[in-house]
């Protein structure tokens, strides 16, 4: 089907034989541009997206009704994407939780604070807080913590308490990008930003795309942009459904049909002392690896996807990583928006607070703060049930395998990015794909530390990465 | 030179370095485009501080800034000393 439409696509622009593609640049070609643009053409788009959309979701109808609505009425986009976010956090979980109305009023407190802190901002740009709003939100958001999970007060005991704080935490960063947009070029309008806080097209922690200020920019301007963003959309949805297929047929191969054990299954017998033969744990580690390249790309791919079809031309969470030939690349390249996010809040106010007299130790010192002090501070606070569950104490003690890993992966990003890069070797084996592979390797031995589940102690991750050796 | 064409001298080596020698004005996005990643803001940091001895400060401080040639050039004016 896919050759199908792409000989279509060459024989409608009436030119040269186009080179194969799986699934073809449909935005590239005039006529699918122009139909684009019409009533019929999309309500065609709309209705694709969420039969796409629906093989692995649920909530395709609320969603292609939003993304209906924002198509139809584009001069009303900003505030069309703010109430598809209220309906998606309030009306759209509804009737999955038990308590909907007290989850409403947390939201909706979380959000007029949220409104506050950006109002005190943006009213008083020169007083201490305005100069410096993200970082005063991100420290007095610890400070808080602190202050709940040690102090014994019975009122920090309260469970509302708890419930909000877990719920400002899963605002905090796009709170945070809101502050940072206005600080660097305030805008009179606020449409826009309560649709960022969460907004209906993917609500994680990280926010994907980074901040108002950028879908601002990249929003489209006219009919033409919108129908060329729509089809890119349809274009990294139905990427993501063919690895989301393949992924199955995949897992139904090596875990069904070949009897692989899971990653956790190896780490698991590793760490009672049964460990699985050397080659299971290393086909267990590796499909580990490549499992959670697929599944991060199917994520990021449908949340782009449908940030495309409300009109923002988003850049890919993921793109091609296990091409890339240097450590920092591959992290550039496999989650985008969360190492915006570290570059933005960590990265740069401590390289631009540095002085420049030493500039591989201002490298260094701001590499660090981001992929290893940023890293940790971001999962540590993502998980803040934990905390409440175990105590402040147990919750850092336990951290221990994921901080192993960030200074690992920092040492590794900082040497990556300090020695001095001697031109690649010419030649597809040499020059791509040795280099393409060592870094792969190196991502793949780092992936048995990348756990932010506390399950075991670094010892034990020691003794499985031992174990491929044969150390123990 | 003046500064915007030394601006623009340097990307386009930046640019080339990375293996795409499209051509672009003194308004096409290359960071919200896609060509140009965060590590090449540091790149281009480097440059601007070593090239026209400025420190840009952190507050307020955009990524965005650095997005065109045009947005870098009145970077490099904003940061510059009131008497220069």
């Amino acid at each position: 089907m896919s050759s199908q439409t792409s000989v279509l696509g060459a024989a409608v622009r009436g030119t040269r034989a186009l080179p194969f593609r799986l699934i073809p640049r449909i935005e590239t070609y005039p006529q699918v541009v122009s139909f684009a643009q019409t009533l019929p053409g999309q309500a065609s788009l709309l209705v694709v997206f969420g039969a796409l959309y629906a093989l692995t979701n649920p909530e395709a109808l609320p969603l292609v009704l939003c993304l209906a609505l924002i198509t139809w009425m584009p001069f009303k986009r900003h505030q069309l994407v703010s109430v598809s976010t209220v309906v998606f956090a309030v009306l759209v979980p509804w009737t999955q939780l038990s308590q909907p109305v007290y989850n409403a009023f947390l939201i909706f407190a979380v959000v007029a604070i949220a409104g506050v802190l950006i109002w005190s901002a943006t009213a008083r740009p020169w007083s201490w807080y305005g100069r410096r709003p993200a970082t005063v939100l991100l420290v007095g958001f610890t400070v808080w913590i602190v202050a709940i999970s040690t102090i014994p007060w019975n009122v920090f005991r309260l469970a509302p308490i708890w419930d909000f704080t877990i719920i400002f935490g899963s605002y905090i960063w796009f709170v945070a990008y809101v502050l940072v947009d206005r600080q660097a070029a305030p805008v009179t309008q606020f449409g826009l930003e309560i649709g960022s806080l969460r907004p209906f097209w993917g609500a994680l922690y990280t926010p994907f795309p980074n901040g108002t200020a950028y879908l601002r920019r990249i929003e489209a301007k006219n009919a033409e942009e919108l129908a060329v963003t729509q089809l890119k959309g349809l274009k990294l949805l139905s990427w993501a459904t063919l690895i989301s297929l393949f992924s199955r047929v995949w897992v139904n191969c090596f875990h069904g049909y070949l009897r692989i054990p899971y990653f956790a299954t190896t780490l698991s017998m590793s760490a009672h002392h049964a460990a699985a033969p050397w080659f299971v744990c290393w086909a267990s580690l590796i499909l580990h690896f490549l499992e959670n390249v697929m599944a991060g790309a199917i994520l990021g791919h449908r949340i782009i996807a449908c940030c495309r079809m409300a009109g923002f031309d988003a850049l890919r969470n993921m793109y091609r990583p296990l091409s890339s030939v240097t450590v920092a690349e591959f992290f550039n390249r496999y989650y985008f928006y969360y190492k915006e996010l570290l570059v933005t809040f960590f990265f740069f106010p401590v390289f631009l607070g540095q002085s420049p007299r030493f500039p591989k130790l201002r490298l260094a010192i701001s590499i660090f703060a981001a992929a290893c002090f940023g890293n940790v501070f971001f999962h540590f606070i993502r998980n803040l049930l934990y905390i409440h569950d175990f105590g402040l104490w147990t919750a850092l003690k336990t951290f221990q395998v994921f901080f192993f890993y960030t200074v690992v992966l920092a040492t590794a990003i900082t040497v990556s990015r300090l020695r001095k890069r001697k031109p690649l070797p010419a030649g597809f084996f040499r020059g791509t794909l040795c280099p393409a592979f060592s870094v792969c390797f190196f991502y793949c031995l780092l992936s048995i530390f990348a756990e932010t589940n506390r399950q075991y102690p670094l010892v034990e991750h020691l003794r499985f990465l031992g174990h491929l050796f044969f150390l123990n | 030179m003046d500064s915007k064409g030394a601006i623009r001298k340097y990307l386009a080596a930046l640019l080339v370095q990375k293996g795409d020698p499209r051509a672009f004005d003194d308004d096409t996005p290359l960071l919200l485009g896609g060509r140009l990643d965060s590590i090449d803001t540091v790149e281009i940091i480097l440059f601007l501080e070593n090239e026209f001895h400025i420190q840009i400060a952190k507050d307020g401080f955009q990524r965005t800034q650095l997005d065109t040639v045009n947005s870098i050039d009145a970077l490099v004016r904003a940061s510059r000393p009131a008497a220069d």
